[in-house]
């Protein structure tokens, strides 16, 4: 008993030793991080704080770590701090850290009215107009990746002052297992009615032909891209950017909720996908289980990694002139930043061809790569597939952009559409509420 | 062990029965319902990601590989983060003991004025949900330029956990004999040497349950270093392990390896603690 007494108080006491040395630490540590560059002259080295969520190993983290290296190139004396965070950490936290002295002087922020148009209107983001047409990223950027990147007064994004620069793209496509459908005896679908032809031939031979996540983002996703095969440009900026009335009981929603129960009904969609995950649904594509995967082009550089069993390919969504997608997540510059020249610089370099070659080649969609400085064929088919979309403007956003909170709308209310709980009038009626609402809010 | 004796004073136990067991067959059911997902975060673990994208969460590795600990512990730079989260939970474990300590020994002991109002308020300040003391930390952590320092998430953290040590304390001290508080005092000891001679002697065993369960739940806490902790290299383990859920992907075996990372210390910590556990449940019987 008196032995372990002593060691509790031989614990104790060393605690206490650690303790005492703790504080000592944590009171140097404020100071040594207090007023870093706030009087730089041009000789004094300089360091730059850069935060960004991407992988290593994505195309993304790969293009921006060489952006990094070419910048430091090029400006001896000054250092680039990269501190890789998580997505959730900035999205939380962004807002409280941006108002503070800690701001990171560059960062990969979520795009959006919910993100960056927030922080706009709340002054954090540093207005990048001026910039944008002195270096020429606005005619880098086609009118729909600009989308993101401006924001009005109220946050809505569209048009509006330049908050954020993207750097990349992404769109929704069709992914199809080659060898399933060379089994089957199939053709990669051109049109909407061939499509339906091949999924049905995966019906008769007992395959459920779509991997769906109907408890994430997948599901609207396609029942976004049904919707678009009956809209056009018009729809999409009245429903995404406020520009003109939106029905839901019009033609174009009432088509997709309706060809979304279709499928259902006829067995392209399982009703259980009602409860996978898009990480699920990823890995059954992955494994052979569905021939073909409707989603985005985030899953190209796993799937190239990844996939051993079997040779796949893309094609873009058939009949559609329009798809899901929109530029990438975008680098914003606080208002607090420190050395704003030298970040626009980094920025830049991003944007250089060399960089976006790089992405393209790395799995990416770049926006300003050199076509014929691709090699990979994949890759390749990647970027002229977005290209396409690019020309004809047909960029048509996501379903949950227009107002806050609607992802999970979205998600309840088209896993109650496949699992049948909801007719496509009742699920419409549901999702028109809380959209016209915010609307109403926004006086527009 | 001294056990033997203790066991004496049980109601004698039934004898073999049936009845036993399918209750050991149930106990062992749920035993293997709570490992089963601790089994998988370790399988997946030592996945390679083309093993787990080909055959699946559930399948036994083909080959065991430690590259997905390797990679996280690099990425995040692991140890950093493990001293970070040491030096916090510990710090927290020892101020938060003794802010108990001192604060029970007012309200348990000392029963001053007003002791129920305090003891109400203190049980408040336990039930409020962190996500309502954000603002107020933040700004006033900015304000006395402690934000993204350790300093101020052990400051709060203290505070936070003592509030329920002295509400358990002070229930504790209540019924501290009264005898042995008279007979310390007729010898005379002052209220100090009360406190540390007498009083902390007999409630170690609480202390050190109480010690360690602020240290695990200290360790566990992710909402508050996550808005106050802005630096990579202060930030603690949860946090870390947070850092590897993108936008879209998440990486399984990366995950799963940060999660066992993640737990382990906790792990550790409870196995080297557990004893010290086990007897502070058991000193409240021993009277």
């Amino acid at each position: 008993m008196s032995t372990s007494k002593s060691t509790f108080r031989l614990s104790f006491m060393l605690l206490l030793v650690l303790l005492t040395s703790i504080l000592a630490a944590c009171g140097s540590e404020s100071a040594t991080t207090a007023p870093s560059g706030s009087t730089t002259t041009s000789n004094e080295p300089r360091t730059i704080k850069l935060w960004h969520y991407e992988g290593a190993n994505s195309a993304m983290g790969i293009a921006w770590a060489e952006s990094i290296k070419q910048f430091q190139a090029a400006h001896p004396g000054v250092t680039i701090q990269f501190e890789e965070k998580g997505f959730e950490q900035i999205r939380q936290t962004a807002g409280m850290v941006l108002n503070s002295n800690e701001t990171p002087d560059i960062l990969e922020y979520n795009k959006g009215n919910a993100t960056a148009g927030l922080l706009s209107t709340q002054g954090l983001l540093t207005d990048l107009s001026d910039v944008a047409t002195q270096r020429g990223w606005d005619t880098l950027l086609s009118s729909s990746l600009q989308t993101t990147a401006r924001y009005d007064d109220k946050g809505v994004m569209g048009a509006g002052k330049w908050f954020g620069v993207p750097n990349y793209a992404e769109y929704v496509m069709v992914y199809y297992n080659k060898d399933m459908f060379a089994k089957a005896n199939l053709q990669v679908p051109t049109t909407f009615a061939e499509f339906e032809a091949v999924m049905d031939a995966f019906v008769q031979q007992g395959i459920t032909p779509l991997s769906v996540g109907g408890a994430e983002y997948p599901a609207q996703q396609i029942f976004y891209e049904l919707v678009l095969s009956k809209a056009n440009r018009e729809f999409v900026n009245a429903f995404q950017l406020y520009q003109g009335d939106v029905d839901f009981r019009g033609p174009e929603f009432t088509y997709g909720a309706e060809k979304m129960a279709e499928w259902v009904s006829k067995g392209y969609i399982s009703k259980d996908a009602t409860g996978i995950k898009a990480e699920d649904m990823g890995v059954a594509f992955t494994n052979g289980t569905f021939p073909i995967m409707i989603s985005g082009s985030w899953w190209y550089g796993r799937f190239s990694d990844e996939i051993k069993g079997f040779e796949w390919g893309t094609f873009l969504f058939p009949g559609n002139t329009l798809h899901p997608g929109s530029s990438g997540n975008i680098w914003a510059v606080p208002t607090n930043a420190q050395n704003k020249e030298l970040v626009y610089d980094f920025i830049d370099i991003t944007m250089s061809q060399d960089i976006q070659t790089l992405l393209g080649n790395s799995g990416g969609v770049p926006v300003n790569a050199d076509a014929s400085k691709i090699t990979n064929e994949k890759n390749k088919e990647l970027i002229q597939n977005f290209d396409a979309i690019s020309k004809a403007d047909g960029l048509a956003f996501y379903p949950d952009w227009p107002a806050p909170g609607y992802y999970d709308i979205l998600v309840s209310n088209i896993q109650e559409l496949i699992d049948g709980s909801k007719t496509p009038s009742e699920m419409l009626d549901a999702i028109a509420i809380p959209y016209q609402e915010h609307r109403a809010t926004l006086g527009k | 062990m001294t056990s033997l004796p203790l066991k004496s004073s049980y109601k004698k136990p039934h004898k073999a029965g049936i009845g036993r067991f399918f209750v050991l067959a149930a106990l062992l059911i749920a035993l293997l319902v709570v490992l089963l997902p601790f089994a998988i975060v370790i399988i997946n673990a030592f996945k390679t990601p083309e093993d787990y994208a080909t055959y699946g969460p559930l399948s036994w590795p083909t080959e065991w590989s430690i590259d997905g600990i390797v990679e996280f512990w690099q990425r995040v730079d692991y140890s950093q983060k493990l001293l970070n989260s040491l030096l916090i939970s510990a710090s927290v474990a020892v101020i938060g003991v003794l802010l108990s300590l001192l604060n029970a020994f007012a309200l348990g002991i000392g029963r001053i004025k007003g002791r129920i109002w305090l003891l109400i308020l203190f049980m408040v300040a336990n039930t409020l949900p962190q996500e309502s003391l954000v603002y107020p930390l933040y700004y006033l952590s900015k304000e006395f330029d402690l934000y993204n320092t350790r300093f101020v998430v052990i400051l709060i953290f203290s505070v936070i956990q003592s509030a329920f040590g002295t509400y358990l304390l002070s229930s504790v001290f209540s019924t501290f004999p009264k005898e042995m508080l008279e007979a310390a005092m007729l010898d005379g000891c002052n209220k100090l040497q009360l406190l540390f001679k007498i009083i902390v002697p007999v409630s170690r065993p609480t202390l050190a349950v109480l010690f360690t369960f602020f240290f695990i739940w200290t360790w566990n806490e992710f909402f508050l270093p996550l808005i106050l902790l802005i630096s990579n290299d202060r930030q603690t383990v949860p946090i870390a392990v947070g850092v590897l859920q993108g936008q879209r992907n998440m990486e399984a075996t990366l995950s799963s390896a940060s999660a066992l990372l993640g737990i382990l210390p906790c792990f550790i910590f409870f196995l080297i603690f557990q004893r010290t556990l086990t007897k502070g449940i058991a000193a409240g019987s021993v009277k």
